[in-house]
């Protein structure tokens, strides 16, 4: 019957196909003939070759669609000052790695979990990418991107994921490392502030759908009821919606001292403007989420006298390098204020892997690069005390890289992005490290 | 003339709207051939040209068939390309005089850039908007020519052309699997685009393959078919042939070979999107028994593939991703991810008929919006506090099964590709044979007309939620390999969109048809993948297509024959009504 | 010929379902109606019997509620006459409204952000408001009219699914076309001054723009219901949503009521869109989507064909939305219950359309098409 016969070729094919993935091994691309102390062709992962005439390629896989566009462009931004500064100056035109020229292929991590794997396939299967600076959202790098390019060997450093469990003992991925700060210290910090200067002793919680504001929310929780405090509303919220009346009347019936929602705008503005009509005596306070031009432009007159928590970049300003040579080389370059913090931590990460690249590269007698992958991390997590804009670097066997982080608050209209004013400097700010909040 | 005029001002809204849209300025370094024919270019000139061929096209005129000679055909075109021409240079004179930074003020796209570009970069800008009214009305021209060339010069072209520009947006992927199977790219690709050598051996060869389709086309295609063309004895219409032909057992033997094989050669990062692409059919697979077979409009089937790459999540020892650390869900087990799939395959039947039993008395529309409903309690659901111990939240689940068989991880992106598409070829195998047994017939009987069926005895109630249960099924089978494939999941791959995706997919391809789906997946979730650099603008392509779609050719890519037949009384209906109203027009035009 | 009717109906008899002889379905219904009315009650007591602070609220956080409902259930009601309209003529939905609706929203805006810095809009607020309402009222009709021109008309007599599918993807072009055009951020979008602030108002502090909304939105509705009701073009329309030929045979010109049909639907999208840009002082490209489905289901809850059952809908939804999670899910003891808001909704909707196949003020029988 025609139906057997093609049932039979058809589960001929299925037990073909699984065979067939038998067949299908990746094989790892080895590194030509090296000298001087590594092996390229046995040592694991192998080397990035780079011939003579070759740049070097590093990748980026951050946010540059969509909305949350001006998180990862303006660590790209980053990337390309800290290209353009190998030569010591921020003119415009880029400096030399080696002799080698250094190229920037840029992916999109669309701040989720298939993006994260898009890309992070994309410069996984690459041999020529020295390391990926990435990602801007923690979910498309937790399990995804991390593991991805760990299992090729390739450092994934990350300007912006700030989500805990990145760097926790049972997660962590061996080539994850990250210059941004673990959110529990962020959570910590607020929660004192919150408590200790503010003298609130009660507060609640507004997070969206993003793992980022969930994290942050929970990390806030955690420290502020270890203080003494009582969190009277735990709410979630999709960042979608416009109408948060119903939900802050509900808050406000618990009457907490202040209320925390570290979300994205417009979500953010829009709770912002709510509260301030239905809850007038509570404290506000955002998050680095919400620490965007666009804030202003929808919370119009109500975002006075609103905190947010970020990382304290008056802190990078307290360097005249940051004021006097980053912040107009950026304008001038890109034309405008940079519209998130993250910019400086992608600037400190790619500095470091060009530090590493120059320590452990072998230059070979024809004029190429070999640059062993393993090496390379092994040299990035062993930075100690490293001075970057963003404070001193030292990074733990776990990637947090960020290890002394000064978060500040900030109160607006003195908000430190472009609508607020650049130059505010925090009404708080403290540094902890790590090991305080564990 | 006015409808040539009317066509012309459409064209020029057209590439005014891509402008303000950004497409334009956006790509202008995207270079298809060469560094001279970039991808801003060719938008100018496509509109005009467009709008060329289609004033060209012979058309209905009082009840009479009339074909246009060829200076109608080359002068309508030179006209309504001008027009368009005429009109996007207009706009571009009108918004310097008026000041460009006061436009961008409100249309953010619109940059000095962006009028320098259309106005061909040439002072004063009138200068410049009567250039591109020139080269406008050259490329209506052209456009008009189509039709005056004869067949055997314009496939050729076409293919040619066509070949070329394909392979120029695909300048990110070609070279890499070539490099896969270690050829030279260098005569073919640069870092912009196609060389002009290598675009002028890629146009012979699409010609070449064009005119030898032309000349033996028919031949070629008995071979194929296994059949006989009249040419050859003498009737119309082809018969069929005794036997199988050689050529044709090779040709799919080829074909089957080339799918098995494909992963090697197009390198791991295709390889990736082929396995999204897979999931997709296998989603657009189990929405076609739904939608396709059964009739029932389903506008919430994001629900089986959240609850599919959940239920597998659960049962294969997937964790929470949770403040302090990895936790495991409140249910919780640890199975192998083969035994795990019958029981999500089986809950997700069961699951698809609780949904189905409510909305059983529901017609079409109704239908539809609970189901919309369904589908969005789904993905809020997922996300939410309340189940954030069974499901994570926010933050998801990871450490999913990698459903490894004797040391092959599928996480990997070439092995996964084939575990996808053994669960496609079944999935393919049960619609076939469902569609032609009873069940199918019943389904195509309630979904004609659904009164008549009931009263001729066919139990609505039983089929209807037999369709649900199975395109849950399937479809939970999709979520599942999707959860494998990643290894994480997060609820922001479970939103409302993935079901007007599949939906997409479903009509974009043909109701009803198998292949279809396929194309459609392809062409929907394909593309995207692959041209990476339109992401953005994918959702705008995405809706253009649909309306398009379903102006033009409602059936679909690749439609079922049948279904074919009854959209098609519709658009006789519809045609007569149209021709009723020209012909009332017509008369009106004589009288005044 | 009684015969053999007899014999038919025995054999179908016989072959029917067991599904539909048993009365199962009778079982299931009563038992799910018994189960959900148990379960309202007991999470509304629970809600209710807490203290204020501890998981109940106050008498003046219910009225807040309230107040919220109804000021949000009047923009529902004017969009959803805009989908009831549509669907009673052309029995199509028309997905793409909630985007009709944003259109009106942007240009609305434009005017507004102008306005605002040069200081008209609160000299002059109410001449200011009337102006960028026109804009927004005039947009928002072309928009409909132009979608029913291009993308419907010539789908008039496709099977359901075709303009469907096309509504669906006019609705994601238009509102990527506006991303495109505008920028993905949302705006803020100016409130003028006077209508900052709350009035007291039986002893209650309710905020003045959501009077503003349901005064205007109550004042828009009769208008509208007037029009239909008492004009020549508004029987027209309730002709030819009776029956589209004969009403094409008694002399009525189809097309041109249909497109009237669109543009009043997009009248009131477009006022809505005012109301509901003042209200949130943002516009946003993806403004429509949400509210869309929302005032669809609104249409659908309160009976889809009839004007009165989408205002009804439109009112009962709004009023859902702001209690029903606050009234029945936190008496659960659910964390975060107004993350459930929209599955709250849609339950409703379910439920209430396994009852009620037409909608509350439908028919109790769905249309047998």
């Amino acid at each position: 019957m025609k139906h057997q016969r093609w049932f039979t070729t058809l589960a001929l094919l299925g037990v073909l196909s699984l065979v067939a993935a038998a067949c299908a091994s990746d094989d790892d691309g080895g590194g030509g003939g090296g000298d001087g102390g590594v092996d390229c062709a046995t040592v694991e992962f192998g080397c990035v070759e780079v011939s003579a005439d070759e740049p070097i390629t590093l990748g980026s896989l951050l946010s540059i669609s969509g909305d949350t566009a001006s998180l990862g462009t303006d660590s790209n931004h980053g990337i390309e000052l800290a290209i353009d500064d190998l030569d010591d100056t921020l003119d415009g035109t880029p400096g030399q790695l080696l002799d080698h020229d250094v190229e920037l292929q840029q992916e999109d991590d669309l701040c989720s979990a298939e993006g994260g794997q898009a890309g992070g396939t994309a410069l996984a299967n690459d041999p020529k990418i020295a390391a990926v600076i990435g990602t801007s959202c923690s979910s498309s790098a937790l399990g995804v991107a991390d593991k991805l390019l760990s299992d090729k060997g390739i450092l994934l450093f990350s300007p912006s994921n700030t989500g805990p469990s990145l760097t926790a003992e049972d997660q962590h991925q061996p080539f994850y490392a990250r210059t941004a700060h673990n959110d529990k210290i962020q959570g910590a910090i607020v929660a004192e502030f919150v408590f200790n200067e503010l003298g609130l002793d009660t507060a609640a919680t507004i997070n969206d759908e993003s793992p980022y504001a969930a994290g942050l929310a929970e990390a806030f929780r955690t420290n502020f009821e270890a203080a003494g405090g009582t969190i009277t509303a735990v709410e979630q919220i999709d960042s979608g919606d416009q109408d948060f009346s119903a939900l802050l009347r509900s808050i406000a019936e618990g009457n907490p001292g202040a209320l925390y929602f570290p979300d994205f705008n417009p979500a953010c503005a829009l709770i912002t403007k709510q509260a301030a009509d239905i809850m007038p005596d509570a404290a506000l306070l955002g998050s680095d989420g919400c620490l965007a031009t666009e804030f202003f432009g929808t919370a119009g007159d109500a975002a006075d006298g609103v905190y947010a928590s970020s990382p304290d970049v008056t802190v990078f300003q307290g360097g005249d390098f940051y004021k006097n040579e980053f912040l107009p080389a950026y304008s001038e370059q890109f034309g405008t204020a940079p519209t998130s913090v993250f910019h400086a931590h992608a600037f400190d990460a790619t500095n470091i892997v060009f530090d590493a690249i120059e320590a452990v590269a072998i230059q070979n007698d024809d004029g190429s690069l070999s640059i062993p992958r393993q090496a390379l991390r092994d040299a990035v997590f062993d930075t100690s005390g490293y001075q970057g804009i963003t404070g001193t670097i030292t990074c733990t066997p776990t990637g947090d890289c960020a290890t002394d982080v000064t978060i500040g608050i900030f109160q607006a209209p003195g908000w430190p992005v472009e609508g607020g004013d650049p130059n505010a400097s925090a009404v708080y700010s403290d540094t902890k490290s790590l090991a305080d909040v564990s | 003339m006015n409808r040539v005029v009317k066509a012309g001002l459409a064209g020029g809204a057209v590439t005014i709207f891509l402008g303000l849209v950004g497409l334009i300025e956006r790509f202008a370094d995207l270079s298809l051939v060469g560094e001279q024919v970039t991808f801003s270019r060719l938008i100018l000139v496509v509109a005009p040209f467009i709008v060329g061929y289609a004033v060209g096209r012979p058309r209905v005129e009082h009840g009479e068939r009339r074909s246009i000679t060829a200076r109608e055909a080359l002068l309508w075109g030179a006209v309504a390309g001008a027009v368009a021409g005429a009109l996007v240079g207009v706009a571009a004179v009108a918004v310097d005089a008026f000041g460009v930074e006061r436009v961008r003020a409100v249309f953010i796209q619109v940059t000095q850039g962006l009028i320098d570009f259309v106005t061909l970069g040439l002072e004063p800008p009138i200068v410049g908007a009567i250039g591109l009214t020139a080269i406008s009305a050259v490329a209506g021209v052209l456009g008009g020519a189509m039709h005056v060339v004869p067949d055997r010069i314009r496939k050729p072209i076409v293919s040619a052309i066509a070949t070329i520009l394909a392979l120029g947006f695909l300048q990110r992927v070609v070279p890499v699997a070539m490099a896969e199977i270690d050829l030279e790219t260098d005569w073919l690709y640069t870092s912009a685009g196609l060389t002009w050598f290598g675009a002028a051996v890629i146009g012979g060869i699409a010609a070449g393959v064009s005119i030898l389709k032309t000349w033996k086309g028919d031949v070629i295609r008995d071979a194929i078919r296994g059949t006989t063309t009249g040419s050859q004895i003498g009737v119309e219409g082809s018969a069929p042939r005794g036997g199988t032909s050689v050529l044709r057992t090779v040709i799919l033997g080829g074909a089957a070979v080339g799918l098995f094989v494909l992963p090697l050669v197009v390198g791991s990062v295709v390889s990736e999107r082929l396995g999204t692409v897979m999931v997709f059919i296998l989603l657009g697979l189990g929405l076609n028994i739904v939608v396709g077979y059964a009739g029932l409009l389903d506008l919430g089937y994001v629900a089986f593939f959240a609850f599919g790459a959940y239920a597998t999540g659960i049962l294969t020892g997937g964790m929470l991703n949770s403040f302090e650390g990895i936790t495991p869900p409140v249910i919780h087990a640890d199975l192998s991810f083969y035994v795990a799939l019958p029981i999500v395959v089986l809950l997700a039947a069961f699951v698809g008929m609780l949904i189905g039993a409510p909305v059983l008395r529901l017609r079409g529309d109704y239908l539809a919006l609970v189901t919309l409903g369904l589908g969005e309690m789904v993905s809020v659901l997922v996300a939410s506090p309340w189940l954030t111990p069974l499901v994570g939240g926010p933050a998801g689940m990871r450490d999913i099964s990698d459903a490894a068989i004797g040391g092959i991880s599928f996480r990997d992106p070439k092995n996964f590709y084939f575990l996808a598409l053994a669960f496609v070829i079944l999935a393919l195998f049960v619609s076939r044979r469902l569609y032609r047994s009873r069940i199918g017939r019943a389904w195509t009987a309630m979904r004609e007309d659904e009164q008549t069926a009931d009263a001729m005895g066919i139990s609505t109630t039983s089929y209807k939620l037999l369709a649900f249960a199975m395109g849950g099924a399937i479809g939970s089978i999709g979520g599942a390999l999707f959860a494998v494939k990643i290894g994480s999941i997060t609820p922001a791959s479970f939103q409302v969109f993935v079901s007007l995706q599949v939906l997409g997919i479903v009509i974009l391809g043909g109701l009803g048809s198998l292949p279809g789906v396929v194309v459609g997946a392809l062409v929907l979730v394909g593309l995207p993948g692959i041209l990476r650099e339109f992401e953005e603008y994918s959702f705008l392509a995405y809706g253009a297509a649909l309306v398009i779609v379903m102006l033009l050719r409602p059936q679909g890519l690749v439609p079922n024959v049948r279904r074919t037949r009854e959209l098609q009384e519709e658009e006789r209906a519809q045609d007569a009504w149209a021709a009723e109203k020209e012909q009332e027009a017509a008369v009106e035009g004589v009288s005044t | 010929m009684a015969d053999r009717e007899g014999g038919v109906a025995r054999v179908a008899d016989v072959r029917m379902s067991r599904f539909e002889r048993l009365p199962w379905r009778r079982i299931i219904l009563l038992i799910l109606s018994i189960g959900l009315i148990t379960l309202t009650i007991i999470g509304s007591v629970a809600t209710l019997s807490k203290p204020p602070g501890e998981g109940g609220y106050s008498g003046a956080t219910w009225a807040g509620f309230v107040v919220d409902g109804i000021s949000q259930g009047a923009i529902y009601a004017l969009i959803a006459i805009g989908y009831t309209l549509v669907y009673g003529i052309l029995r199509m939905i028309n997905f793409a409204h909630g985007e009709v609706m944003m259109t009106g929203a942007f240009a609305g805006f434009f005017f507004a952000a102008a306005y605002a810095e040069s200081g008209f809009l609160n000299r002059h607020p109410i001449t200011a408001m009337l102006i960028v309402t026109l804009a927004a009222l005039i947009v928002s009709m072309i928009v409909a009219v132009l979608l029913e021109r291009i993308a419907y008309r010539p789908l008039r007599n496709a099977p359901r699914l075709v303009p469907l599918i096309t509504a669906i993807g006019a609705s994601l072009f238009i509102q990527n076309a506006f991303r495109g055009f505008f920028g993905p951020q949302a705006r803020g979008f100016p409130r003028p001054d006077i209508l900052i602030g709350n009035v007291e108002l039986f002893g209650l502090e309710i905020p003045k723009v959501r009077i503003l909304v349901v005064v205007v939105g109550l004042v828009c509705m009769v208008l509208l219901q007037g029009f239909v009701a008492r004009t020549r073009t508004g029987r027209s329309m309730r002709a030819v949503a009776q029956d589209r030929e004969i009403a094409s045979l008694m002399g009525i010109d189809v097309n041109r009521v249909i497109m009237i049909t669109f543009a009043v639907g997009g009248i009131l999208a477009g006022i809505a869109a005012v109301l509901f840009a003042t209200t949130f002082e943002q516009v946003r490209f993806d403004m429509g989507f949400k509210v869309g489905i929302a005032a669809f289901t609104a249409a659908v809850l309160g009976g889809i064909g009839s004007i009165g059952g989408a205002v009804l809908g439109g009112f009962l939804l709004g009023l859902l939305q702001a209690i029903g999670p606050a009234l029945i899910l936190s008496g659960f003891g659910i964390p975060s219950p107004f993350a459930l808001k929209d599955a709250f909704t849609f339950l409703v909707l379910v439920l209430v359309l396994v009852y009620r196949p037409g909608g509350l003020l439908g028919t109790g029988e769905q249309e047998k098409v």
